[in-house]
């Protein structure tokens, strides 16, 4: 279970709690005053008041113990900065989302620690630039990424001993067998790099591995159980 | 029966394609602004006058050979069937003969051709009598033979270029726009000149001990003394003379001065002008134009990616600092209203412009400039910002294909993130085409090798692309599984093997950009084949 604590723009915490799975991640909104605690708590979801220039109320809301993920959605850079600073100070392996207004702010969050920056006004002008020169794309993948219907896109890591360890990525033959698209692999080798499945179909899987597919809810949530079993379980089921 | 056949000439000529046509051809060549073809004309047209008065220039002192005659006799050829033309185009005379014809037949009196003829005419010597017609006129009539002594009218060509180079139709322009004020200083200028010559001619004459001979003297000496030239031929010698000269030293600066803020103050005025008639005039000419409105974060992010895909598009905004933004970037910008249709007409939303992005930071002007939008042109792609949730329906009411909302769209973004990290960057990669691999769209033409052939029968692996899906509205593709809904479409996520294509469908591939454009060639080359489907 990740654990989240989410802080600032009511509007934008709200956005963001009510699209993550609650059985993969339990989220806390720290409201900076009891009506935006209390609108909250209405629609059943948790939150509490607290002020992110304390640093003992920054501990109280758990971070630098049990929380996972912060996400700094201030209004004004500078006080995302300063959540920023103050979290990575209290938890070095936090990971910090942090929203920017200004794209010069970006620099500074990324200096004062955060691990991804949001801009919206970016991510808006992309999606419309997007939707006028690729809309068949942007719909198909706003279907996909964004979950709007049963298709998704899903990362698989490759457990010990799972049957496609030492696997050939050509033999997996994953569209004619789980009706999935393999996009890609990141080898655990070299983390941040994705490798397209198209280009590397002679490569051979290891443990670790993470593969990216595409598919029906269901298929990928029947490759996952399967991906679990071992060579010999595999061959049986 | 003569005013009968130029009645029916007239209708003729009202209702032939071929001469509508070709006057508008001319028109487009010779006189319309906004013409490409006029831009190419007024360039070849300033090579010939110049050429014209280097020749000119070298006849002074030299003999012309064959060659150089016969250049010269063709150039004013040219000019001569340019000032046809131009005396052509400048009205249509049918269209004043069948309004006056429609006018008697419907009031019931008398068509009077002599009339008709004299209106005619009238419109003609309009033309004629007019500046550049003169100009143009003048820069002819020397070339005649018994006309000769008229040479020093050659001079004219070099007006010639006042039709042709813009600077100088807008100098002229300017100008005229501040007459008023230039005539009340050619007045001033004139009484000065006057009383300076007066007193210069009583106080230097030679009786009084001075140069200055007579009164053409005098009104030299004040010219060259105003205009602070000074050529020193003529110096005033006496105490009052000299004391006359001060006083139009200074006067002269004031005069210049005077002259300068005139035709700075106009040029000032005229810029906001030039530069919305040089975006107007350029907006004409492009095709598949996109409109955004608003110029802030989101409009700046747009207008970098298309400019990025080179993909032309036209600003509007009525924020100074976004206009100097615009302009310092080089985009096309109109400093102006989005709302108002006049300042989308002008963009082009009627006529070459392909879509309309409403990205201000403000729900009820994105509102409103959608609604108007939307009534220029029902069929125009308008994708609009969104700041509030609750107006996303008002803004599709409005008329919007799409609406986007920055904040919905982050947080979408944020909770992928923290879901499958990896899986969103990978997308991420492919929607921003950062890692080489892109998802494109490839159509089934009708005739193309794959039309009818089932997926199975495709090699993708050759160009190494790999099926996503198919976007199609082909009834027959209904039994396949794995079908989404998609804006009047259905998108089969990997279809199988025995998928048949048909013509108009859309293959989802992803791959490298050259092994997309490899496919598509196979497809088009396929096309051409003798025997091809069709």
């Amino acid at each position: 279970m990740k654990r989240i604590a989410v802080f600032g723009s009511s509007g934008m915490a709200l956005e963001v709690i009510s699209r993550l799975d609650p059985e993969t991640c339990s989220a806390v909104y720290i409201g900076q005053n009891q009506a935006e605690v209390a609108a909250f708590r209405d629609k059943g979801l948790k939150a509490e008041v607290g002020d992110f220039r304390i640093d003992d109320e920054l501990k109280a809301a758990g971070i630098g113990s049990c929380i996972d993920y912060l996400f700094c959605f201030f209004a004004a850079d500078s006080d995302n900065v300063f959540l920023t600073i103050s979290a990575r100070a209290l938890d070095n392996k936090l990971t910090i989302i942090a929203l920017i207004d200004d794209p010069d702010s970006a620099e500074k969050l990324l200096a004062a620690g955060a691990n991804k920056i949001i801009d919206p006004y970016e991510i808006c002008g992309r999606k419309t630039h997007e939707i006028l020169t690729k809309p068949e794309i942007t719909n198909i993948l706003d279907q996909t990424v964004f979950r709007r219907h049963d298709l998704n896109i899903a990362q698989l890591e490759i457990a010990n001993g799972s049957w496609l360890e030492k696997r050939k990525i050509s033999s997996l033959k994953l569209n004619e067998k789980h009706d999935l698209i393999l996009i890609g692999i990141v080898d655990k080798a070299s983390v941040d790099d994705l490798h397209f499945a198209i280009e590397e179909q002679e490569k051979y899987l290891d443990a670790g591995d993470i593969l990216v597919v595409m598919g029906p809810t269901r298929a990928i949530r029947a490759f996952k159980e399967r991906a679990a079993l071992t060579s010999e379980l595999n061959h049986q089921a | 029966m003569f005013t009968r056949l130029i009645v029916y000439f007239s209708y003729f000529l009202q209702t032939s394609g071929a001469y509508q046509k070709t006057k508008q051809f001319f028109f487009n060549l010779l006189e319309n602004p906004h013409s490409r073809l006029k831009a190419y004309f007024d360039v070849f047209m300033i090579g010939l006058v110049m050429i014209s008065v280097f020749l000119l220039i070298y006849e002074i002192d030299k003999e012309i050979n064959a060659i150089q005659l016969f250049f010269e006799e063709s150039i004013i050829t040219i000019f001569i069937v340019e000032y046809l033309l131009r005396f052509w185009i400048y009205n249509d005379n049918h269209k004043i003969v069948l309004e006056h014809y429609e006018k008697a037949e419907y009031l019931d009196i008398p068509f009077s051709l002599s009339k008709i003829i004299k209106l005619i005419l009238t419109k003609k010597i309009e033309y004629m009598i007019s500046p550049l017609a003169v100009i143009d006129l003048l820069a002819i009539l020397p070339s005649y033979r018994p006309l000769r002594f008229l040479r020093i009218f050659l001079i004219f060509r070099l007006f010639k270029l006042f039709r042709y180079v813009n600077s100088i139709k807008l100098f002229s322009q300017i100008l005229t726009s501040k007459r008023f004020e230039l005539y009340t200083l050619a007045v001033f200028l004139g009484f000065l000149i006057f009383i300076g010559s007066i007193s210069i001619f009583l106080f230097e004459n030679p009786q009084s001990g001075g140069h200055i001979e007579n009164l053409f003297d005098a009104v030299y000496w004040a010219v060259v003394t105003l205009s602070t030239v000074g050529y020193g031929d003529i110096t005033p010698l006496t105490p009052g003379g000299r004391v006359v000269a001060m006083a139009l030293i200074f006067t002269g600066l004031g005069i210049l001065s005077f002259f300068t803020s005139i035709i700075v103050s106009a040029f000032t005025d005229k810029m906001q002008d030039m530069r919305e008639n040089r975006t107007f005039a350029e907006l004409q000419r492009i095709e598949n134009i996109i409109i955004i409105c608003g110029f802030g974060r989101v409009g700046r992010h747009i207008a970098r990616q298309l400019k990025k895909n080179q993909q032309p598009f036209v600003i509007i905004d009525t924020n100074a600092a976004h206009a100097a933004a615009a302009r310092h970037l080089n985009y096309l910008f109109i400093h102006a209203d989005a709302s108002k249709n006049e300042v989308l007409k002008h963009a082009g939303i009627e006529k070459n412009a392909s879509a309309v992005l409403c990205t201000t930071g403000n729900d009820i002007t994105n509102v409103y400039i959608t609604l108007t939008s939307r009534q220029l042109n029902p069929d125009i792609r308008i994708i609009s910002r969104v700041n509030h949730n609750e107006n996303i329906n008002k803004l599709y009411q409005a008329g919007a294909n799409h609406v986007i909302h920055p904040f919905e769209i982050a947080g979408m973004a944020v909770a992928e993130y923290v879901g499958q990290p990896v899986a969103f960057e990978a997308i991420l990669g492919i929607i921003r085409e950062e890692k080489q691999i892109v998802m494109e769209t490839i159509c089934v033409q009708g005739g193309s090798s794959i039309e009818g052939s089932k997926i199975a029968d495709i090699d993708f692996e050759h160009s190494k692309l790999m099926l996503v899906g198919v976007i199609s509205t082909h009834p027959a593709h209904q039994k396949h599984k794995n079908s989404y809904p998609l804006k009047g479409q259905d998108f089969y996520f990997n279809p199988e093997k025995y998928f048949e294509l048909q013509q108009g469908d859309l293959l989802v591939v992803l791959g490298r950009q050259v092994g997309v454009d490899h496919f598509r060639y196979q497809l088009e080359k396929s096309r051409l084949k003798p025997g091809a489907k069709r």
